[in-house]
């Protein structure tokens, strides 16, 4: 495209489907404690591929 | 829905439902904003709009990329997850971390620390026994179905004043996990006045993360966080912490230098850079969560200088990455492609059902921040959970509890924002941290414009 550069991510509706396994680190277990942020977590299936 | 901005000369449109980021020019930023407010617009509309501005083709070229990315589901999607979401929370959970605190007590007397230097909400001093350890692992094992990985975080008050037990702790940890075919991640928050070559050892052989706490500049640390005695703390740890992290990085292994900053050292982002100079590269800073009435706090007065010292660090960011000597930033790191799914984003942090705090004598609380608020005792590693009526308040928390979030785009990046936050500003679990929403809004915008910086380098 000539005008729009779009950033590779991981589509939220798909991961919809295959989501929830629930075996990604909790939040406030990293450098956080004080504030709450999963933007920067990783998802262990993905991990795994 | 959809979220515009423009950082450091990118246009940035974020369809927020899909998670798609896109790097527009102008004229697609415009029109992309037009047809967030009017749906109904037509290409003709538009054209005639912008056609003194932009010549024809450009304005039909753009139009036809911005409707085939509605098409392929980038743009002006729609939250379509609410039910699933509800539904995930409503499931049975089961316990998959811990916040060991294994020391009610420090040696430092940091200004600003939420555990009331060790006694939280002046409770006594004391430290975790072997024997309450032993059991609170044994709880986590039992309690966590199926889980495979099951994080422990040894924290306090400062845990290596407690570190006999913490080595004997993760030996026993490890002796149980092909049994109970578990795994755990060892993590330990320190201060390191305590640390030395046998800690840093043990440490790089079985703990998956090592937090350490440094605050920046050597004026700006010791002023909060001295010894009892009032001396600063920045000259015995820098060494130790510069010995340990070189150590780590050199083993491929994870850790971070976590300060937190205050009202005093609005400028931070000359704190995190202080870090850099120092050698370090995992590096870690947040605002601090004090009530308005500590002369410490920050006020809503501080936001645009504190959002105007995020871009300060970004530009550092990206300027060190091209030379080659990139470090990073925790609130800046964004995983776009291998980050977490829709029912983590939206399911909020787990405080109070996956992820629970022990005292030094057992105790159970939500997380490590409600520790010693006996409204928030859910009962101990050894006789379980009393107070289900608590856990099931916080099973219910997410995203959809919160009204703020539902017109916020950064809800897929916070979760919710912190309980406890929540609760010390508003008496509930279920509201949001005014000031801490600004700056995580704050934060994903800018890690979003340095994925696009260097997408852009790419």
């Amino acid at each position: 495209m000539k005008h729009i550069q779009t950033l590779s991510t991981r589509s939220l509706q798909e991961s919809m489907k295959k989501g929830g396994c629930g075996e990604c680190q909790t939040s406030c277990q990293s450098a956080c404690k004080t504030s709450c942020t999963v933007g920067n977590q990783v998802c262990e299936q993905l991990k795994k591929n | 829905m959809i979220h515009q901005y423009q950082n450091n000369g990118f246009n940035i449109v974020l369809d927020v439902d899909s998670g798609s980021i896109h790097l527009v020019d102008g004229l697609s930023y415009q029109l992309i904003a037009d047809l967030d407010k009017d749906r109904t617009l037509s290409d003709d509309t538009l054209v005639g709009e912008y056609e003194e501005k932009y010549p024809e083709s450009e304005i039909r070229e753009s139009l036809s990329e911005i409707h085939s990315l509605e098409k392929a589901g980038q743009l002006f999607t729609e939250d379509i997850y609410k039910n699933a979401v509800i539904d995930f929370k409503a499931r049975p959970t089961v316990v998959k971390a811990l916040c060991l605190n294994v020391a009610h007590d420090c040696n430092l007397a940091c200004k600003y620390c939420f555990a009331d230097e060790g006694s939280y909400n002046g409770g006594p001093k004391g430290l975790m026994s072997y024997e309450v350890g032993k059991q609170a692992l044994d709880f986590l094992v039992a309690h966590s179905g199926h889980r495979h990985n099951l994080e422990v975080d040894f924290f306090g008050g400062e845990p290596l004043m407690d570190w006999a037990v913490v080595r004997k702790l993760v030996a026993y940890g490890r002796s149980i996990e092909k049994e109970k075919d578990k795994h755990f991640r060892f993590t330990i928050t320190t201060n390191g006045v305590l640390l030395n070559d046998e800690i840093m050892d043990f440490c790089n052989r079985e703990m998956d993360n090592v937090v350490m706490s440094l605050d920046g500049r050597k004026e700006v640390h010791d002023h909060m966080r001295p010894f009892p005695s009032g001396k600063g703390s920045y000259d015995l740890i820098i060494p130790k912490f510069q010995k340990f992290a070189a150590q780590r990085k050199a083993l491929g292994l994870q850790y971070y230098i976590r300060g937190t900053y205050t009202h005093y050292n609005l400028d931070f982002a000359q704190d995190v850079i202080h870090y850099a100079d120092l050698g370090f590269d995992q590096l870690s800073m947040e605002p601090v969560v004090a009530p308005q009435s500590a002369d410490y706090a920050i006020r809503p007065e501080d936001i645009p200088v504190l959002k105007e010292q995020y871009d300060i660090l970004a530009k550092e960011m990206i300027r060190r990455q091209k030379e080659g000597r990139g470090f990073t930033f925790f609130h800046f790191m964004i995983d776009l492609t291998g980050g977490p799914c829709v029912y983590k984003r939206l399911s909020g942090c787990g405080s109070g059902t996956e992820y629970l705090g022990v005292t030094p004598w057992g105790d159970l609380y939500p997380c490590h921040q409600f520790v010693g608020n006996q409204k928030f005792l859910l009962g101990s590693v050894f006789d379980g959970i009393r107070r289900t009526d608590i856990v099931d308040e916080f099973k219910c928390c997410n995203v959809y509890s919160r009204k703020e979030c539902s017109s916020c785009f950064a809800r897929y990046y916070c979760s919710g924002g912190c309980a406890a936050n929540s609760y010390n500003f508003h008496g509930r679990i279920d509201d949001v941290y005014e000031i801490g929403c600004e700056l995580e809004r704050k934060r994903v915008e800018t890690a979003i414009m340095i994925k696009a910086a260097l997408a852009k380098e790419n």
